[in-house]
């Protein structure tokens, strides 16, 4: 079992195109579950008009206060790191969920065993199986952690991650948590990016985290010829990495995407092959 | 001071072309601050062509956990407390591992350890970085450092710098998604452009943007760029808008002067005037918020 993320740091560059288009193109080889990690804003279903159900809940625990037991002593208060309890002098305490990841802290550091788990919705885990098989993670708009359902969707496929050949892992933009949560137990990372200053720029960066977490990075350039590819290569090579391939602006290509339809490209199959 | 937040849900739909040419714009009535809150992959400072910061300083919004070795009874106690899968067993060596990567900074871990083993130290998470954008107001930056947590903290430092520059509006440029830096981006904003492009995807990442938005009570409108690249799904988002009662106050035509302002590192109404028009357009439905 191979598994292979797609991401690119910088948005709209083609991730989820890539992604979708490269699980079709492997499902020839191989069986395919292809996991849609853009926990924010999840969108390979739509491309690969695969109808998803609910599986999962990803709760976290959230603290309920004994008011019966609790002191008021503000220990909860001032052991939280993420100014989740607020606590006005002389009553009881209140979680503002929104803020709360549920580590717990509160609870081990109550003195008084006033802290009960609650749950908490935070996300879902949806499953389908259309063209192909995927699985995909869905944040709680208003929730601030998209890591923690990335890692419940690490958490659910590990049992069946066998049945597979080949995991796709189709990440959200940027470098930060939610998307080094999504890599993290990748082989392969591709990172897909277009020749501009601002492509530039968030490769380097998502190249740099995938060395730094020991993954064998490439580089796919999308729309490579609206401008030089100089400085993308010089950046992939600073990277120890090359372009693997390329995708040239095509007109079929945007409609096809703007009509929420997988793309085909002799790219896709050629990094297909190598795989 | 004002702040009005461009976000998309969608990553590259032309958020950051949009902010900085509304920027401009606005800078010819109003003292503006620039600000980039897309901290894991700032990119603002690209579009108006700033090489380098004239300052930049670092900060810490975070924390780490360190262990030391030597206190360790290897218990396992933090390995079961950790809800971020932060610390895995080193059997060789029969110690915990923190993986500095996944590690939030919570402190259960320490918490719950009965040698004292662990310790919670700041960590410099990201810099922020101010400079003159050459077009009569200042941009601030913020980029989180490679691998490190806690953009939404980053976020809301970034925002207090931006309101020490002084002015009366901040345009805000927040980064892709709706978790921690997006929210951290919209609190306290007076008003939220969502941009937009005709496809399923930058739709529907769009609205779930606006769920966020709604949950603060933010008011918003919609921009809808390249709308002339899929006229019936433009149609569709423009149904969706006029259901909810958001005004759409913009219609951006697919131009690949966009792309070509984006190489030569300039923002599009710079690059050519044409596109003026429509910004003013823009502008004016919003002028309540800013004037």
């Amino acid at each position: 079992m191979k598994k292979i993320a797609v991401t690119g740091g910088k948005g709209g560059t083609g991730k989820s195109t890539v992604a979708t288009a490269l699980s079709i193109e492997l499902s020839k080889k191989g069986r395919v579950l292809l996991l849609d990690l853009d926990v924010d804003c999840p969108n390979d279903h739509l491309i690969l008009s695969v109808d998803l159900k609910k599986v999962k809940d990803v709760k976290i625990m959230m603290p309920k206060f004994d008011t019966n037991k609790c002191i008021k002593c503000g220990r909860c208060r001032e052991v939280c790191m993420e100014n989740a309890i607020v606590q006005v002098k002389g009553k009881y305490p209140i979680v503002v969920a929104e803020q709360c990841t549920g580590c717990r802290a509160c609870k081990i550091a109550c003195p008084a065993d006033a802290i009960k788990e609650d749950e908490h919705v935070i996300g879902h885990i949806f499953r389908g199986k259309g063209i192909i098989e995927m699985i995909s993670g869905r944040l709680k708009p208003g929730i601030e952690e998209s890591s923690l359902v990335v890692n419940a969707v690490r958490k659910y496929i590990k049992p069946i991650e066998k049945d597979y050949d080949y995991i796709i892992i189709d990440t959200a933009a940027g470098t930060h948590c939610p998307v080094i949560a999504a890599l993290l137990d990748a082989d392969i990372g591709i990172a897909v990016t277009e020749p501009t200053p601002l492509g530039r720029h968030d490769v380097d960066l998502i190249l740099e985290l995938m060395e730094r977490l020991g993954i064998k990075s490439y580089v796919l350039l999308n729309r490579s010829d609206i401008s030089g590819k100089k400085d993308i290569e010089k950046t992939a090579k600073k990277h120890n990495t090359k372009i693997l391939a390329e995708i040239p602006y095509s007109k079929e290509i945007m409609k096809r995407y703007s009509e929420g339809k997988p793309i085909k490209h002799e790219s896709i199959k050629k990094i297909a092959g190598l795989l | 001071m004002k702040s009005i937040t461009i976000l998309s849900g969608k990553g590259g739909v032309g958020k950051s072309s949009i902010a900085a040419s509304m920027a401009v714009l606005l800078s010819r009535k109003k003292n503006i601050v620039a600000v980039d809150c897309d901290v894991d992959a700032s990119n603002l400072a690209l579009v108006f062509g700033i090489g380098k910061f004239e300052k930049e300083s670092f900060i810490s919004t975070n924390y780490k956990a360190f262990l030391d070795r030597e206190k360790c009874n290897s218990c396992r106690k933090c390995l079961d407390v950790c809800t971020f899968s932060a610390i895995e067993w080193d059997k060789g060596k029969n110690i915990p591992v923190i993986n500095g990567f996944l590690c939030e900074g919570c402190g259960s871990c320490r918490l719950v350890c009965p040698q004292n083993a662990i310790e919670l130290r700041r960590v410099k998470n990201a810099v922020i970085g101010r400079a003159d954008t050459g077009y009569g107001f200042p941009l601030v930056s913020g980029q989180l450092k490679m691998g490190a947590s806690g953009s939404g903290k980053v976020v809301s430092e970034v925002k207090i710098e931006a309101e020490k520059m002084g002015g009366d509006v901040m345009v805000i440029d927040a980064a892709a998604g709706i978790g921690c830096p997006v929210i951290a981006s919209v609190l306290g904003s007076d008003y939220v452009i969502a941009v937009t492009e005709p496809s399923p995807a930058a739709l529907s990442d769009m609205k779930r943007a606006l769920e966020v938005v709604n949950h603060f009570g933010i008011p918003h409108g919609i921009v809808i760029n390249k709308f002339d690249l899929n006229k019936p799904f433009s149609g569709k988002i423009i149904e969706f808008a006029m259901e909810n009662n958001i005004p759409v106050l913009g219609k951006i035509p697919y131009s690949r002067k966009f792309v070509e302002a984006m190489v030569s590192m300039k923002p599009v109404v710079i690059y050519d005037r044409g596109f003026e028009k429509i910004f003013y357009e823009i502008a004016k439905k919003i002028e309540y918020v800013w004037v």
